[in-house]
């Protein structure tokens, strides 16, 4: 005596999502059937057998995909990189505003050899605002060109030490891969450092060329000032 | 967040760049994949070999993963399609005495199971290696795709249809190869005992 219906006797009762009126046909058949009865229980026997089974844990290896090294890596290195755009696209506002200010309040501005002193009220009324905007555009330039020095130098040793970290992540990632990919790497971050820095030169110039820009209008504002000066008085 | 919606915000990231998200992916279902490998293979290097070209599949098929089924059974399919390639490539180098029905000895089978991050504690490893090698063993006496059928029921909780879907086959013949399988480990186990 042999049943047909044992495979699928034997698949339906492991079925833990099996319909509840498929569930009491199964019960039927296995109680009225010896051959699918025997199954089910040697299955789930050798389902508990297996099941025996103990997780090995995982060796090291190399988890991210060597195919990463090149384009995706390059991505992924990109999307690190600090956005220099965010540095720059304050500094005409911050400047202008400054700006503003010292002619609101009437600050004096004076050029000497460290560089620019700034002081408020006493004989302003005698200075001509005019003159004193030459001046503070004339210190604004050098003091730009300063700045933009100064950014650089502090930009680079932002990017080492980001390279850096970036460096160790890569080294503990590649550790077991080969000296080349680490030739790649450094000759990649050598390659966006350029870059960056021929970026951030560009990107600063025309931050100075729309700065005198800025300047120029608030020249105009500094003759309304004065205007309106001249009315009240 | 439910484990699958973890699993689609790492997915997410991973597919806009981030390799730290795409570690933390592989490292939730690494073990899960590694094992079904070492079960499959029965051997070590084989097992990573597998593993590394599953996961190297999963990334570059990331972007097709649509969310409508589990990541872990998207996942899955993959592995079985990698599990099927590794097969082929082996009966090429091998000869066909060494394959399928005639399985390994145990020995052969015990030496792959030597983990040496578990040397502190010889006999609980031992037991651990005889118990996994008896197991792989077993398998190893299945057909290939017998061995990939009760894997995916039994390891994996896949359903007949799932099974019937990677496997290319009707539900029906799934179902027939897995009772086949665990007909011929049921005779195995009364051999060595297990019973
Ligand atoms: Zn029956």
């Amino acid at each position: 005596m042999s049943c047909n219906e044992t495979a699928y006797i034997v698949a339906a009762s492991i079925d833990e999502s099996l319909p509840l009126a498929q569930r009491r046909q199964l019960d039927a058949h296995i109680a009225s059937c010896a051959e699918c009865r025997d199954a089910v229980a040697d299955t789930r026997d050798g389902m508990a057998h297996l099941r025996q089974w103990r997780e090995v844990a995982v060796p090291r290896w190399q988890r991210i995909p060597e195919s990463l090294n090149d384009e995706g890596l390059r991505e992924k290195l990109r999307r690190a990189r600090p956005r220099f755009s965010f540095w720059t696209q304050w500094l005409p506002l911050a400047t202008a505003c400054m700006l503003a200010v010292a002619v609101v309040l009437n600050v004096q501005v004076q050029i000497g050899g460290d560089g620019m002193q700034l002081s408020f009220g006493g004989n302003s009324q005698a200075a001509d605002i005019s003159e004193q905007l030459a001046r503070f555009e004339q210190a604004q330039r050098s003091a730009q060109e300063q700045a933009l020095e100064q950014l650089v130098t502090q930009l680079e040793a932002r990017q080492d030490s980001a390279n850096l970290r970036l460096m160790e992540t890569m080294l503990e990632q590649f550790g077991s891969s080969t000296a080349r990919n680490m030739e790649q790497v450094l000759a990649y971050f050598e390659a966006q450092r350029q870059q960056d820095m021929q970026l951030l030169q560009s990107s600063y110039q025309r931050l100075a060329d729309s700065d005198f820009q800025t300047i120029r209008s608030v020249q105009q504002l500094a003759n309304y000032v004065q205007y309106q000066g001249g009315q009240l008085q | 967040m439910s484990l699958s919606e973890q699993d689609e915000a790492l997915i997410r990231a991973a597919l806009e760049g981030s390799a730290r998200a795409w570690e933390r992916l592989v490292r939730r279902y690494e073990g899960r994949v590694y094992n079904f490998a070492l079960r499959l293979s029965g051997n070590e290097t084989e097992a990573l070999d597998l593993m590394q070209e599953v996961f190297l599949g999963v990334f570059r098929n990331l972007h097709r993963f649509r969310g409508d089924s589990l990541f872990s059974t998207w996942l899955f399919r993959i592995a079985h399609n990698k599990a099927v390639d590794m097969n082929r490539r082996r009966s090429l180098l091998m000869p066909l005495s060494a394959l399928g029905g005639a399985g390994q000895t145990e020995e052969e089978v015990l030496e792959h199971f030597h983990d040496e991050a578990h040397e502190q504690n010889p006999q609980a490893l031992l037991d651990t290696e005889q118990r996994n090698a008896g197991i792989a063993q077993q398998l190893s006496r299945l057909s290939w795709e017998q061995r990939l059928v009760v894997e995916l029921k039994v390891f994996q909780s896949c359903t007949f249809d799932e099974i019937a879907e990677m496997q290319d086959v009707s539900a029906n013949t799934a179902k027939t190869r897995f009772y086949t399988a665990m007909k011929l480990l049921k005779t195995q186990m009364e051999q060595t005992h297990v019973v």
